[in-house]
């Protein structure tokens, strides 16, 4: 117990500079909340959510604007479409693009900004971490495309090969492609049930009118959040923000909501993807609840007792004994219900029949005999180590704020902690005994097609290349 | 499931960063039982992370055995005289640490973190695990399957498949960048022996060399105390010696691997540089391969990418020259049947730099984009304690980091231009292409 309560402390420590930080004043925004070192305010003109984190360890900052909208608002014909107009949003607008040596690319690359922009199931997101003085700059930039965009044509033939390059890539990983058909069987109605980069020909055909759709349903500043984090004053922040933002209007129809739910899943499913490869991996996945849900907390400490570490049993159990190469695990934290897959990587000689028996044998144990205070308390304690590690900096802290976001509630970024104290045996039991069922699950194995693997290596000059492994 | 994003280009160009004014003046280096430790306190609260190396890399490895340096380097974490792994692993989970090792070419490294309070326990298990592996047979069993296994992974990778081949093709066996066959590889770790691994560890694990570097929340005072302490007699250890540099290519070589079902091919295009990082000419050949290949605006990413859309990422950079000739390369990613369009285009921009150079408006944005980068690479405990650590393998002292920016901006366009003439010579030049590569008369 000693070792769980010191960084609890810690991390209190950690928060206590700023906890009690004034709200800033400046016209034109409401004041939501102050929790811990993050303030919430509302700008009044078109309800542009912004969050200020100051922190002033280096004088650099992150500045990040996530768009409520990822894979989860397409349907079948425009999959893959958020992602492809995030690629969309570096072609530049009238004010700001290639031609006229302002794009932001050139402004970001010129005063040496670390950037980039995301897409998941979600969320898309839009940042770059760049010295305090560059602010101002690439505020205007930003703003200026959540409307202003050109979408044209000639830019998305070019851009589309790049996505679908970007797809090939993910293609060529066994897991990856396995992990693809997992959501596909787990997922039948529900739009998780497509991976964010989309089907194939979706990314192909998908029109430009199409992604303006896309673009002028959901890029508005009533679908967005704006934040700030690093060495900045937060009225200085309001007020360019203001200056950036606060003429663009509200979004002219509400934003649509997806309402499609997954029917109850009512027995086991199985898949298999069979492609050239080495060696096999099973996947063993169970539907986990939104996260919100108050199991998360419960599900990820589960999820480390099972795969991280060397006492971990996943590690125990197959590592250990040369029957996989690794064991890991994934805890969905999605706005939805989505999937808890634990992926056990098969070792030469290893059987999909063994490893996956082994796996269930561990869920079943968890089960019936529940875990010990000791694989809770580490597993907290690392835990809870990784979320100060993930404070070392402004873009860290930018890049996990970002997913609290998306799930719908900030403040977990501050609190989501507590819930992780708070965790016991009898509750990672519980949620083992409430999820893991045999009738929620979907289990998919990559079997290797060893002899699709052809030629060894083909010379075309001089000198003779040695043989290849 | 990972969120996708924009990324490949960016950590090329995150590669490339310079230092802030002053970081000097905060530096405490001191030796502390013979190991260099150098040691930075930041702002950050509670975090504290370290990086550090010793020379027992595999270009240190017997005649008889080529993975005999990373079976040690591996051992490492596998049990001490005083505990076994599981105890090791218990210790650090209970606190959230981390420590790891890993073996390059001329370097073991490790590398943790740990909250500020953890710092004495993280460096006695450091010490223990550093000076006292017990060396179990049975661990040495399980870890070979382990290896060999991971090495098998491995291979449906078109980027570990390119990358090995390039590297064995260019470099000569015994050079730090060298990378032997897999096969060859995993045959050599079949046949090794515990006693050979017990005896590198006995002649190539010490302080002569090593180094330390703790960033963070860290007090340095208890720092040394602690590093005394832990470290306390530990004697031996090898010198970096010098390494002779790859000959260069008498001729272009091709090399295709063939892969089934890998509709991405990863290309690489590149030499033996010739040049250590501190050689003269480096820094400007390294700034002018900038302009080629870091960043969205490089002229391979803006044109290849940006206006012909035939791949999602491709770069140009140095690497791998810290203690030795390092590699020059072009790595980027095409669909099967847009290879040949897109090496065209590549080789067009390639010949296009080359023959024309770069241009003085390019090289001032490029100066201000690397020196840009500096504020920003080096604002995580993590981006300090990389650079400094780099710094000192390179053979600078800790005041390289000030002085980086003026290195950059004191780059003359000749320098630049001549360097990239002087160095490259694109007519023998080495190609990979790995994945499912098409016969020539099926591409369109």
């Amino acid at each position: 117990m000693k070792y769980r309560l010191l960084p609890f402390a810690a991390l209190a420590l950690a928060f206590s500079p700023i906890l009690h930080a004034a709200p800033a004043e400046v016209a034109g925004f409401t004041f939501v909340k102050t929790v811990g070192p993050i303030s919430e305010y509302r700008l009044e003109s078109n309800g542009l959510q912004v969050l200020l984190l100051p922190e002033h360890a280096s004088p650099t900052l992150t500045f990040m604007v996530t768009y409520r909208v990822g894979s989860r608002n397409e349907v079948t014909g425009t999959t893959g479409a958020t992602h492809l107009l995030e690629h969309l949003m570096f072609k530049g607008t009238p004010e700001f693009n290639r031609e006229k040596g302002t794009s932001v690319d050139q402004l970001l690359e010129r005063v040496g900004g670390i950037y980039n922009a995301t897409t998941w199931l979600d969320r898309t997101n839009y940042y770059a971490n760049v010295a305090s003085e560059n602010l101002d700059k690439y505020m205007a930039i930003e703003a200026d495309r959540m409307r202003n965009l050109w979408l044209r044509e000639e830019d998305r033939k070019p851009e589309m090969t790049v996505v679908r390059n970007e797809f090939e890539i993910g293609e060529n990983e066994p897991t990856q492609a396995l992990e693809k058909e997992l959501y596909a069987t787990a997922y039948m109605a529900h739009p998780y049930h497509h991976s964010t980069i989309g089907w194939r020909s979706d990314i192909e055909k998908v029109s430009i009118e199409k992604l303006r759709e896309f673009y002028d349903t959901f890029y508005w500043p009533d679908n967005a959040t704006a934040s700030v984090i690093g060495d900045f004053e937060p009225a200085q922040a309001l007020e360019l923000i203001k200056k950036h933002y606060g003429a663009i209007t509200k979004a002219p129809k509400p934003i649509p909501i997806v309402y499609t739910e997954e029917p109850e899943q009512t027995g086991p499913r199985r898949v298999a993807v069979k492609r050239a490869g080495e060696l096999g991996v099973v996947a063993i996945a169970h539907k986990v609840p939104a996260a919100l849900h108050e199991d998360q907390a419960a599900l990820r400490v589960l999820n480390v007792i099972l795969t991280v570490g060397k006492n971990s049993r996943g590690y125990r159990s197959l590592t250990d004994k040369n029957l996989t190469t690794s064991v890991d695990g994934d805890v969905g934290f999605f706005h939805d219900p989505s999937l808890y897959i634990l992926y056990a990587s098969l070792a030469p000689g290893s059987t999909h029949e063994q490893v996956e028996k082994i796996v269930l044998d561990e869920l079943e144990r968890v089960k019936k005999e529940g875990v010990t205070e000791g694989e809770v308390s580490a597993a907290v304690a690392r835990m809870l180590a990784a979320s100060s590690y993930a404070r070392d900096g402004s873009f860290k802290i930018a890049s996990k704020l970002n997913e609290f976001i998306a799930a719908g509630d900030w403040t977990l970024y501050v609190n989501g902690d507590d819930a992780l104290k708070n965790v016991t045996p009898a509750a990672v039991k519980r949620v083992a005994n409430t999820y893991l069922l045999e009738d929620k699950r979907t289990t998919g194995w990559f079997i290797p097609n060893v002899a699709g693997e052809t030629a060894d290596a083909k010379k075309t000059a001089a000198p003779a290349p040695k043989k290849k492994s | 499931m990972k969120p996708i994003s924009l990324s490949f280009a960016l950590l090329l160009a995150a590669l490339v960063s310079t230092a802030p004014a002053q970081i000097a003046d905060k530096v405490v280096r001191e030796k502390i039982a013979g190991i260099d430790l150098i040691a930075y306190k930041t702002d950050v609260q509670d975090v504290v992370t370290f990086r550090g190396s010793l020379p027992a890399g595999d270009s240190f490895a017997p005649k008889e055995n080529l993975a005999v340096p990373t079976l040690v380097g591996e051992m490492l974490d596998q049990g001490t005289t005083k505990q076994d792994k599981f105890a090791i692993a218990q210790k650090l989970d209970d606190i959230g640490a981390s420590i790891s090792f890993a073996v390059s070419g001329v370097m073991l490294e490790f590398r943790g973190k740990c909250l500020r309070k953890d710092l004495p326990v993280v460096i006695s298990l450091l010490a223990e695990q550093l000076r006292t592996p017990s060396f179990p047979e049975s661990e040495f069993a399980k870890l070979k399957k382990q290896l060999i296994g991971d090495l098998q992974r491995a291979l449906e990778s078109t980027d570990f498949r390119a990358s090995q081949a390039f590297a064995e093709t260019v470099f000569p066996i015994g050079h730090p960048n060298y990378s032997p066959p897999t096969k060859a590889f995993v045959a050599a770790i079949e046949a090794a022996k515990l006693a050979d691994v017990k005896a590198f560890h006995a002649a190539y694990y010490g302080p002569a060399q090593a180094t330390l570097v703790v960033v963070g929340d860290v007090e340095i005072d208890a720092l040394k105390t602690d590093l005394a302490k832990a470290f306390d007699g530990w004697t031996g250890g090898k010198a970096v010696t010098d390494f002779p540099k790859a000959a260069p290519a008498e001729k272009l070589r091709e090399q295709t691997i063939a892969m089934a079902d890998k509709p991405n091919v990863t290309y690489i295009l590149g030499q033996a540089s010739g040049l250590r990082y501190k050689d003269d000419d480096s820094l400007a050949l390294r700034v002018g391969t900038a302009v080629l290949g870091t960043g969205f605006t490089g002229r391979l990413m803006a044109n290849v990418r940006d206006k012909e859309g035939l791949t999602y990422g491709i770069g140009a950079g140095l690497s791998n020259d810290s203690f030795n000739d390092g590699a020059w390369q072009i790595n980027a990613n095409f669909a099967p049947n847009l290879l040949d369009k897109g090496m065209e285009s590549t080789q067009r921009q390639l010949d296009l730099w080359y023959k024309e150079g770069v241009t003085a408006a390019e090289l001032e944005r490029m100066k201000s984009n690397l020196i840009g980068t500096f504020k920003v690479g080096l604002a995580t405990t993590d981006g300090l304690a990389s650079a400094l650590l780099s710094a000192v393998q390179r053979g600078y002292d800790v005041t390289w980091l000030d002085e980086y920016p003026k290195k950059v901006e004191a780059l003359s366009l000749e320098a630049v231009n001549g360097a990239i003439k002087k160095h490259l010579q694109l007519e023998k030049m080495t190609v990979i292409k790995a994945g499912s590569v098409p016969p020539p008369t099926s591409r369109n």
